[in-house]
Parts: structure tokens; sequence; C-alpha cells
């Protein structure tokens, strides 16, 4: 059988490349893409700076998982290192290594979009059928198991205290409930697009080359004219030696909200509105550690299977929301995230199996005064992000510490401890409290760590106010498209892979129609 | 160039002056002299991260020290190379003397504090008012701790074990 995977780092001289249609990222949008376009009979090649492993590789050890299947080996950082990003880069991006949460479009954030930005999701454009699709798809479902302790508390909390929660629809098939979703699923159950849409545009004749960096688009007029890359090394670093060019009829950047604007700012693509690589949203999280009498064993089980939007949306506009959730606790994750040092840290590990944590993420793009983070290149043309924190999503960090101690305690915490590095572990909720509302919300102090990057490239009705339309289609260049997180306006108020799922799947049939009717033209 | 920026290529400057650069081999020099300063000032900074965590054992606790730096030199070319470029200054600063003064207001090498006056130390930049310290903090306590508690032989004290699943 022919085999439709290069590995670029094994290229030993300059190559050249044609396609119908080249995808730049093999994540959530490159992966739906690919499938869409190899099954209307386009000719794709599918880029990846990853690498392409399997599930035999997917070993559960941190150790492994982080270099090899994380950007920045899942050190990533704002510029001035005060939010930690966990990012993708391997095939199949983010959604190889994600929690499975799988949550539609939040309404009133589709209303916000229509009001600030003229992109109008209802009606013909209506994107009901699109998560349908996107939903069956990947077998997307209520998870019928009952949560592992560590949502469970969160459950528990919000039924203590009359707050709302939901039980989360996941994307898996056959899961054994191991709770190694971050490391990549070791028995293929989660429908990432590694085992989902990827092997299927492969069976159709679609060419995937893994290892391989896009270091710059050439352009003139409106048109995109090739593409430049390089193999990266073993350790994912740009290498030099090597030069590979592509030609195609289409281009479809999917690198991610910050490697799409990145690669689009070193291309120097048109930018009239001056918004490319400008408002990048992250879903700024906070987290609230709590030790429980009982073992809460958070590495075991669905990581994700409860969350509460009881603060997403406050009545009080000039209030951050925040949506409530639990992180998987694995040895390193927790190691580098609580505070303290010496034997006060030990001590805390110690206690690891009974440790409960609970996150919150807030909802940022919403407010003048959350208009998010700015990709900028370094000296190596590598993309790394600012995002200035500002009064209003400092003061939301505090309320979301407060509503996070005050669930944990009325779920049966015995100590609840910010991850704050100037808290400690308090003893109860009035305690917890006066502490909390006296802790200076500083950069680093505060730790804020986000796994959802939006925005960059968002999409806009006028030509003023976006970089490309409500199709995906970049508004100056008429064979560039941008189909993955950065085309949101704002960020979600909900985990973002079925959104992206649905618009691109959208946003593909848009582009097939075009497409077909341009070669009926053309012939 | 901001002012962080500014300090720490003053720094390396003189530090690439100090190793008489002009030598053919001066690259390989260069790496050698990185290295040597991460192992001296890891090998001051673990012990006192990882009071309480390491076995009491001398033989043991040296074990578990020398997996962690082999982790962290195993992780650190993963790392964007600006990052890897302020570690190595971070570590070529902490192994010189006269700045070393600076940033620890010791006299004594890392290595000939106590514990507790490392510990001390660290809580220091936790605190300082320099944005450069409380980065060199956060930066070393994540690159440390995840290096340690990324290592299975290191779980025995958690009463964790990785599933085997095949």
């Amino acid at each position: 059988m022919m085999t439709h995977h290069l590995d670029a780092s094994q290229f030993t001289q300059n190559r050249q490349f044609v396609a119908d249609i080249v995808i730049i990222g093999s994540g959530a949008g490159g992966g739906i893409a690919a499938e869409q376009l190899a099954q209307a009979g386009f000719n794709v090649l599918l880029l990846e700076e990853g690498a392409y492993y399997s599930r035999d590789d997917f070993i559960m050890q941190e150790r492994w998982a982080y270099p090899q299947l994380y950007q920045e080996g899942a050190a990533r950082k704002t510029r001035d290192q005060a939010i930690g990003i966990l990012q993708g880069r391997t095939v199949g991006g983010s959604t190889t290594v994600n929690w499975t949460t799988s949550i539609r479009t939040p309404k009133p954030t589709l209303d916000y979009w229509h009001a600030e930005f003229g992109v109008n999701f209802s009606g013909d454009n209506d994107l009901t059928p699109h998560f349908a699709m996107a939903e069956q798809r990947l077998n997307i479902q209520l998870w019928p198991v009952p949560p592992n302790a560590n949502n469970a508390k969160l459950q528990q909390g919000c039924q203590k205290l009359g707050w709302q929660y939901t039980v989360i629809n996941r994307n898996v098939n056959g899961c054994a409930n191991l709770g190694y979703c971050g490391m990549g699923c070791p028995i293929n159950a989660k429908q990432s697009m590694l085992v989902s849409t990827i092997p299927a545009a492969m069976a159709l004749g679609a060419t995937l080359i893994s290892r391989i960096s896009v270091r710059q688009l050439h352009w003139q007029g409106d048109s995109i004219t090739g593409l430049d890359a390089v193999p990266v090394d073993q350790y994912f670093q740009p290498r030099s030696d090597v030069r590979i060019h592509i030609k195609a009829k289409h281009y479809i950047v999917a690198a991610g909200a910050i490697g799409s604007p990145a690669l689009l700012l070193r291309s120097k693509v048109p930018n009239p509105s001056g918004r490319l690589g400008k408002h990048t949203y992250l879903h700024p999280t906070v987290i609230s550690g709590a030790l429980f009498e009982e073992a809460i064993n958070g590495h075991s089980g669905a990581p994700q299977s409860i969350y509460s939007d009881q603060f997403v949306w406050p009545d009080n506009s000039d209030k951050a929301g925040y949506k409530l959730e639990v992180p998987p606790l694995h040895p390193v994750l927790m190691a580098t995230r609580l505070t303290g040092t010496g034997g006060q840290h030990a001590a805390l590990m110690q206690q690891f199996n009974h440790l409960q944590v609970t996150i919150a993420l807030l909802r940022d793009g919403f407010h003048p005064q959350s208009q998010g983070g700015t990709v900028q290149l370094d000296p190596a043309q590598q993309p790394v992000l600012d995002y200035p924190i500002s009064d209003y999503l400092w003061r939301g960090m505090r309320e979301a510490l407060l509503s996070m101690a005050e669930l944990q305690f009325a779920a049966g915490a015995k100590q609840v401890l910010p991850i704050h590095h100037d808290a400690k572990l308090y003893n109860n909720w009035g305690e917890a409290k006066r502490a909390i509302q006296a802790l200076p919300m500083q950069a680093l102090k505060q730790t804020v760590v986000s796994a959802h990057v939006m925005g960059g490239c968002n999409m806009s009705a006028s030509v003023a106010k976006g970089v490309v339309n409500q199709n995906g289609r970049h508004h100056q260049l008429h064979n560039l498209s941008v189909f993955d997180g950065s085309i949101l306006p704002t960020s979600l108020g909900a985990n973002p892979q079925l959104t992206i799922y649905a618009l691109v799947w959208r946003n593909c049939q848009q582009l097939i129609t075009s497409l077909q009717q341009n070669h009926k033209f053309a012939s | 160039m901001d002012r962080r920026q500014f300090i720490l290529s003053g720094i390396a400057l003189g530090t690439a002056a100090s190793l008489g650069i002009g030598s053919i081999s001066w690259q390989r020099s260069l790496q050698q002299h990185h290295n040597d300063n991460r192992d001296l000032v890891l090998s001051a900074l673990l012990p006192a991260l990882l009071y309480g965590a390491l076995p009491q054992e001398a033989t043991l606790a040296s074990i578990e020290l020398s997996r962690t730096k082999t982790a962290i030199s195993d992780f650190m070319p993963f790392l964007p190379q600006r990052q890897q470029q302020e570690l190595h200054q971070l570590f070529n600063l902490l192994a010189n003397g006269v700045t070393q003064l600076a940033l620890t207001g010791h006299l004594t090498a890392l290595a000939q504090l106590s514990i507790s006056q490392r510990l001390q130390l660290l809580n220091q930049w936790r605190d300082s008012y320099l944005g450069l310290l409380q980065q060199a903090y956060h930066g070393l306590r994540e690159l440390l701790y995840g290096a340690y508690y990324g290592q299975s032989e290191h779980w025995q004290a958690l009463a964790y074990t990785a599933p085997r699943f095949r």
C-alpha cells in the first residue's frame, strides 16, 4: 500500500511539492478541513510541525508527552512569563492531547460577534447542523459514567450551594476512563483528528508531511504564490539546511491561534485592519487546590466530566465571567503549580492523592478592558505572545478564587489552597475569604494558566474590523483561508474544540462550492 | 532591547570575554562553560528546592539529584532558543562570583550556603521588586520541579504509580 506520510526530518535535500490545497496545521481546523476537502476530490497536502505518533507511542508519562506532544515542551509562556500555555504540537494538534470536553458555542457569544463584528450565525448561517455533523463524526455524546472524585467534588459543591452545573459531552468511543487524555489516548478512544479525519483523508489520497515548519507564504497582488518550509530537528526547532517549496491553488492556514498569526506576520501579508496578531484570547485560568479527608485520585478517570456555568455570564457587564471546571492531576502538572519550596512543597506533594483541584476560566474579549494579547516575533522569528492582564481581569480572578474556595469547602474540603504565591492553606471558608480578599493580584504572584488560545486573525463582516470574512477567507488574499481558533473574535466562554470543528466544517463547504464554481469557469 | 535584556547581554558579553573568545573551538568551550555553570547552580539549588522530597540517605539522594539534572539537560533543548539563552545566562550569572554577590547578597558561593539560606535566597527572589529575579524564581522552580517529579522513580512519596497499560 502506498504510504501517504512523509517525515520532513528525513529529507536530505531540497524538495518541492504541488497540490490543489495545502493545509498548514493538523489540529481541530486542519484535521476537519483535510477530510472534507479530500472527500470533495481535491488533492490535499497536510503539513504538521509536530511528529506523527500513534497509540503505541502514548505511554502515559508526562516526561515523554510534554516535550513530544506540546508546544515548547508544555512550558510555553507569555512574554512576561506570567501565563503558562498548554497547546498541542503533534499530528492532530491540541485534539490529540485535550481533555475531550465538547461544548457548542454559547449563544451570547454568537450574539456578541453579530453585534460587534457583523458575523451572523443565525438563519441560513445557523451552525446547528454543523455542530450536529461534527458531533456525529466524532462520537460526541453525554458521558454516561459517574464523574471521578475530582469532578464529583465540583458537582457536590454546586449542589450544596445551588449553583448550576452540567454533565459534559465527550468525543470518545470505547473510553476506558483512564484519565491520561492529556498525554495522548493509548487506546484510540478519544476521537481526535489523529484517529478520525486525518486517517480518513489519507485513505482518500491526502498526503501528510510531519516535522515541517512553514516559514513564509509568498504573495503577489491578491494571491498567495507559494510557500517556503523547513524540516524541524529532534527538538522541533526549525532547521536551515534543507528547504521545501510548496505550490497550491488554495492555501489553508490552520496553525493555531499563535502559529497562524505568526506565519502571516512573517509573510508580511496585507493587514489594513491592523488586527493581525492582535486580540489574542486565552480564557486566562486560575487554580484552587483543596485537601480532602478521602482519596480523590485526580489522575484517574475522565479528566473533565462536570462544569459549572454559574458565573460565566454575570448580570453586571463590568464583571468578568468565568467557567468552573477541573483539570486532571498528574505529578508534573501538580508539582509545577503547587506553591512554596522545600519542605512545604514536599508536604503538599505527599498529599497528592487527597488533592482536589478546581479551575476557573475567565471569558476574555467582551469588555473594553479585555482586548487580549498580541502575537510578536522573537529574533529567531518564532512567536511569543504578549498578554497584559488588566485590572478588570485581576478583579475577575479574585472573584473566581473566592467562588472556588467557597465551592470546595461546601463540598467538604478540610483545607483550601488558592494557587497564589502568597496564599496558604486555609481551614474554613471565612478564613479563606478574608485572605483571598487581601491577596495582591499581580503577575507571577498569582499563577495564571491557559489551555485555550483563540483570536489573532479574527473574522469580521467589514474589512476594517478583521483579518478574514465570516467564511474564514482572507479579506485581501483570494486564495488564502484561515481555518482554526485564530478566527474567533473573542474567547468563547466554553472549551473551543467543538466551535472550531463546526465553523471549519461550514467554511469548508463554502470553500468547496466556491472552488468548484471557479473550476467550472476555468474549464 | 529592554532593560532586562540589556543587563543579561552585558553579563553574557562579559562571560564570553572572560573565556577568551577567538579560539577555533570557542563555541564548544562556551557550551562546556554553560554546562559546567548549569551543573554548579543545580547542585546548589536542587537540594534546597527538593528538601523534604529527597531521600535522607546520601547515596540515594545523590542518584535522584543526578537523574534530575539529566532530565533538565534532556528537556532544555525543547524550549524556544530565546528561553534557552536566558537560562544559560541565568546559570552563568549565578555561577559567577561577582554577579552572584549582586544577586544573592552573599560573598560565599551558592554551594557554601546552608540549605535554609538557599531557600531564603529563593524566597527573596520570589518577593523581589526586580522582575528579573521573580522570573528566575518561577522559571527555575518550574524547570526543576518538573524534572524531578517527571521521574517515575521519585513517586514513592506520592503513593502514585502510573498505570501500566501494556
